[in-house]
């Protein structure tokens, strides 16, 4: 190991030191499934407001690494820390986590229920029976999908196309106003047209909160902006910004990614 | 190579056919809607003038009333053991409660019923009872249901376990707005099958709740029943006596129709699932 590999490492766990002040912070995170290791000591921060994208090949640990952030993965070890409260000890529990951080996973799926009742799908039973147009009509704007749905709210959610369910779950997840918002490959499975319109409300949205996007489509890192975060391996390569993530890669490994997408960091 | 398979799965189509056929054609002579619906040949038969009658009303009802027991007693166990195979086992536990399942379904029913005679007849004092055949009807069908709720859940799409969990759904939450809307015909299936199993069972009810005549209907829930089932099983005995034969295969006849209507109801059911 050279003396620029060491300078290397070392500028790449500064960065991904949580002490700067972050909105959400991981430290140290492990997860290993089937005796297998799938997350390596993973450390990284979320700044309040803007988006992130994680990226990687596949199998690099990504879907796993916001599985464990919304304890859908229970086993992990380390720390993660949501406005700086340790998620274990999060106040309300697990699920009182996950309504403060949405998740919106790489497949849509739709509940077989009205588009109205999807919405609100997540509400408490007090809420839902409130009236709720008002809340709807905001996170279906929110999501890009108002115009297409608003004269059919009450049709089977399973009626819209893939594109459309994906939106409605974006709608669904942020009708429980999440603090945080996940995105795992949102629109992996999606039309140009749909791409564009979920790539727009998430610019709007990370006005307002931390946002990590999932992508394996390194065009769409660069729409995106903000913060990129590499990982290969169950490992963090390297964090940067975009522009000197694209423009400046300090790690072999992220070289060889760019040019190549493929990734050798054993 | 066609030709020969096809040759060796015909007696599959064509036995159950011909025995079907059977069946009714030997019934033909004693089936008639007073048959159904009338009560007691038993007392008939026997010259037993109290409870003479011309049917097997009494019995068909026997029939139902023990299989509705079995299902009330047995359904929300089986329910349990779906839900904490899917929710809190781990993978070793899943596995030895899928052998164990396996077990239980293999284990002979006449071996229920001798358990069921020296537990529930004897040690708790039931004496023969409608209690103690719908106890023991429960377990032989426990496996069945269990199994076909076990496979109602894993047939939910994860995603959509995954998305009720995100939400922040409660278990409690998430069972009842996404796992039973999402598997309730499978469940449906499996307890039209597991009552269609408990119609058709003798073995595990002859020695703990049915006689074969002097009841109409049980006077308590620990009051001897009649049943269809032993009622063919007392008639068929009887090979002397050419009317005795004749009710049994007239009663043989009307449990097939009540077991298949259970058995296709539950394919039905199933083509819906699959449909929806």
């Amino acid at each position: 190991m050279n003396i620029n590999t060491h300078t290397n490492i070392k500028e790449a766990k500064e960065a991904e030191s949580c002490t700067v002040p972050a909105y959400v912070c991981l430290e140290n995170i492990s997860l290993t499934l089937s005796e297998k290791s799938i997350l390596k000591e993973v450390s990284f921060s979320l700044p309040a407001t803007g988006i992130s994208s994680l990226i990687g090949p596949s199998g690099a640990g990504k879907s796993s690494l916001l599985r464990c952030l919304t304890n859908l993965y229970g086993n992990w070890q380390g720390v993660i820390s949501v406005a700086g409260v340790n998620t274990h000890s999060w106040l309300g529990g697990e699920d009182a986590l996950r309504r403060h951080i949405g998740l919106i996973a790489q497949k849509p799926s739709v509940f077989p229920a009205s588009i109205h009742d999807n919405v609100i799908f997540g509400l408490s039973r007090k809420e839902r029976k409130q009236d709720q147009s008002l809340r709807i009509e905001q996170c279906l704007k929110q999501a890009a999908l108002w115009n297409e749905v608003k004269d059919r709210l009450h049709e089977a959610a399973n009626t819209l196309s893939v594109g459309q369910q994906q939106r409605l779950c974006m709608a669904r997840a942020l009708a429980l106003e999440p603090k945080v918002l996940l995105l795992d490959e949102p629109t992996a499975s999606l039309d140009p047209h749909s791409k564009q319109l979920i790539e727009a409300s998430l610019h709007d949205l990370a006005k307002e909160m931390p946002s990590l996007c999932v992508t394996h489509d390194l065009e769409q890192a660069q729409r995106l902006q903000g913060q990129i975060i590499f990982m290969c391996d169950g490992k963090i390569i390297e964090t940067a910004t975009v522009n000197d993530f694209f423009q400046s890669p300090k790690r072999l490994e992220t070289r060889e990614f760019l040019r190549w997408s493929v990734c050798d960091c054993d | 190579m066609k030709v020969f398979l096809s040759l060796l799965a015909l007696p599959a189509l064509l036995l159950p056919l011909a025995c079907f056929l059977y069946i009714i054609i030997q019934a033909l002579p004693a089936l008639n809607w007073e048959l159904i619906v009338g009560s007691n040949t038993a007392g008939n038969l026997f010259g037993d003038a109290a409870n003479a009658g011309h049917g097997i009303w009494s019995q068909v009802s026997g029939s139902l009333l023990m299989m509705f027991l079995a299902c009330v007693l047995a359904a929300p166990i089986a329910l349990s053991i779906a839900l904490f195979h899917a929710l809190w086992a781990s993978p070793r536990q899943q596995r030895v409660l899928i052998i164990l399942l396996q077990i239980l379904q293999g284990i002979p029913p006449i071996v229920y019923g001798l358990c069921g005679l020296v537990l529930l007849v004897h040690l708790l004092h039931w004496g023969i009872s409608l209690a103690a055949g719908g106890v023991i009807l429960a377990v032989v069908i426990l496996p069945l249901l269990s199994s076909n709720a076990i496979h109602a859940l894993q047939r939910i799409p994860i995603e959509q376990t995954e998305s009720a969990k995100a939400l922040g759904l409660s278990v409690g939450t998430m069972i009842t707005r996404v796992w039973f809307p999402a598997a309730w015909s499978g469940m449906l299936t499996g307890l039209l099958l597991a009552m269609a199993r408990a119609l058709s069972e003798t073995a595990p009810i002859l020695f703990t709740a049915t006689v074969f005549s002097g009841v109409l209907w049980p006077d308590s829930i620990f009051s001897p029943v009649t049943s269809l089932q032993t009622h063919i099983f007392y008639l068929a005995q009887e090979g002397s006596n050419a009317h005795a034969v004749d009710m049994a295969w007239a009663s043989a006849a009307v449990l097939l129709a009540l077991v298949i209507c259970f058995s296709l109801s539950a394919r039905f059911l199933r083509r819906y699932e699959e449909l929806s």
